[in-house]
């Protein structure tokens, strides 16, 4: 690498270590304001907090140099301004809202690759989602409960009373053992997704232990923990409870460390598709880029232009004499282009 | 792996093998392309030629594409792909497929789940010409007099250096591909019939 490419990279990361810096200094602030200056913060939860605020750091950190790349930091840009275009705000958000349902709700795309592993992928998104939700504000101390009368809690959201809720109740009941729903989901969901890693020649091929089954490991090894805590309190009188919560601490904060890198980075990657789909869907109203050899319209100019410009940000040359770049053809195009350049070599050397 | 397109017979039993791969399903990621239908039988046989500085895989903006310890360049991860088409477009050897309905993109990995046990790629397996050819570079070569193994093309101005190689006649040192007819070019009818989505590189 050379001299100017390390000390732009050095440049980068510290950039993003302020932005990640002041990401995990922000948290803080909501945690203690959130948590009306730690009146409701339970101390007990302090490890996960610093875990939280640590990993929260970790992604924003990971989430700005990934933007760094000359391509996403392009169509990042490219998707915000698309949105922010005020001619085309209804019909933006009206895209947006039908992506965000379709991709990250619904999630269609996974349901047409098959539908066992679109209920594997459902069980244990919702499951952490649920789970994140519920958890996250408790550890904040944003979401406290208070006995009320004999049997009622009454849940604060940032200090301020909200729903009362009968403790021995059939919703309490279900409320207050959300957290073993949710482990139950995550654990089928990875189960399906661990019998079809050990079963599918394809992925059996691809897979690797850390990227693949590390994440379904320690998810597992989660669910499992914190089912363990509900047993030891229900059935065996807090037998173990204080080992089995440390546990279940240690695992759960090696996830949380974990998020930034391989396969959970997807989960705050993913919602980028919004942003590339406004794109796609702006871009079939635009002038569409006909192939210079065939003239089939293959893609919209302006992201054929963005293409080009990243191309060519890349250090790639990819300019013919013609003047039109190698991207000016359609993929077809440019395979019978190579197979022409060769029939004309081996006409040459009388091989034809 | 080694391509001779002068022994391709267009018998297209690659593309259909392909399919069989466990990697990518019941689609073919292989190309057999007609080159002036209208006037010659040529038929050029396209695989992914796993760049040594893969073009597809530094435009993805999702980091999705990633390449083997062996130097594969890998089809996008799944959970990362954000069909995007960045990298079917700006391939320079116009190989990778995507599928809109799917969030996917995919390519020729060398049949990664058969070439990791040490079984050639489907489309080797095979081809009856040897136009594909899988095995060892002084196993090969030895065997291939008239040709010589070339693994760099020049597209435009840029040098592609590639991990595949292609047979040239003997005293070519690399394939030099760009366009210099100007417009005039007029596709021939039997080759306008390809379908938009071959063009298009759609699976």
């Amino acid at each position: 690498m050379k001299d100017e490419e390390w000390s732009s990279l050095a440049t980068a990361r510290v950039r993003a270590l302020i932005i990640a810096a002041a990401a995990s200094a922000a948290l803080t602030a909501l945690i203690y304001l959130g948590s009306r200056r730690l009146e409701h913060y339970d101390a007990a939860l302090f490890g996960y907090t610093v875990a939280s605020v640590i990993a929260f750091g970790a992604i924003i950190f990971r989430y700005a140099i990934w933007l760094r790349r000359p391509a996403t930091r392009r169509y990042w840009l490219r998707g915000w301004q698309l949105f922010l275009d005020r001619k085309n705000l209804g019909r933006n958000l009206r895209s947006i809202v039908g992506t965000a349902f379709g991709n990250l709700v619904a999630q269609r795309f996974i349901l047409r690759r098959s539908r066992t592993r679109w209920l594997m992928h459902a069980l244990i998104m919702w499951g952490c989602i649920i789970s994140a939700a519920i958890t996250f504000p408790l550890v904040f101390g944003w979401i406290h409960f208070e006995l009320e009368g004999a049997r009622a809690y009454r849940a604060y959201l940032f200090g301020f009373p909200t729903v009362a809720v009968d403790g021995r109740s059939i919703v309490g009941w279900v409320i207050f053992h959300a957290l073993d729903f949710t482990a139950i989901m995550v654990i089928a969901g990875c189960a399906i997704a661990i019998h079809r890693r050990l079963r599918d020649r394809g992925a059996i091929a691809m897979q690797q232990f850390a990227l693949d089954f590390a994440p379904h490991l320690l998810l597992i090894a989660v669910s499992v923990s914190g089912l363990m805590l509900t047993v030891s309190s229900l059935w065996l009188g807090g037998y173990m409870y204080s080992f089995i919560a440390l546990a279940h601490q240690a695992l759960v904060i090696m996830t949380l460390f974990y998020l930034p890198f391989g396969k959970f980075f997807h989960i705050v990657q993913r919602p980028a598709s919004i942003g590339v789909e406004l794109y796609q869907n702006r871009g079939r109203e635009m002038a569409q880029a006909r192939c210079a050899r065939c003239g089939a319209e293959f893609v919209a100019q302006a992201w054929l232009d963005d293409l080009k410009g990243v191309v060519r940000e890349l250090g790639f040359d990819y300019r013919l004499k013609s003047g039109r770049t190698l991207q000016d053809y359609c993929p077809r195009c440019k395979r019978v282009m190579r197979g022409l350049a060769y029939a004309a070599l081996a006409q040459r050397s009388g091989h034809d | 792996m080694f391509i001779d397109p002068r022994r391709c017979i267009g018998c297209r039993a690659c593309v259909s093998a392909c399919r069989e791969c466990g990697t990518h399903k019941g689609h073919s990621m292989i190309f057999v392309d007609y080159l002036d239908r209208g006037h010659t039988t040529a038929t050029m046989p396209t695989i992914c030629m796993h760049c040594v500085e893969p073009t597809c895989a530094l435009v993805c903006p999702a980091d999705a594409i990633k390449v083997s310890e062996d130097g594969v360049v890998m089809t996008a991860m799944e959970p990362r792909c954000l069909d995007c088409r960045n990298c079917v477009n700006a391939c320079p050897f116009g190989v990778p497929k995507y599928n809109t309905a799917m969030h996917l993109q995919m390519k020729c990995d060398l049949c990664f789940d058969r070439t990791a046990e040490g079984l050639k790629p489907m489309c080797a397996s095979v081809c009856p010409t040897g136009a594909l050819t899988y095995g060892r570079y002084e196993e090969i070569v030895p065997r291939r007099r008239g040709v010589r193994p070339v693994n760099v093309h020049v597209f435009g101005r840029q040098r592609v250096a590639t991990r595949v190689y292609l047979m040239l006649p003997i005293e070519e040192d690399d394939l030099c591909v760009d366009e210099t007819a100007e417009p005039s070019f007029r596709e021939s009818w039997l080759d306008a019939q390809v379908e938009n989505a071959d063009k298009r590189n759609e699976f």
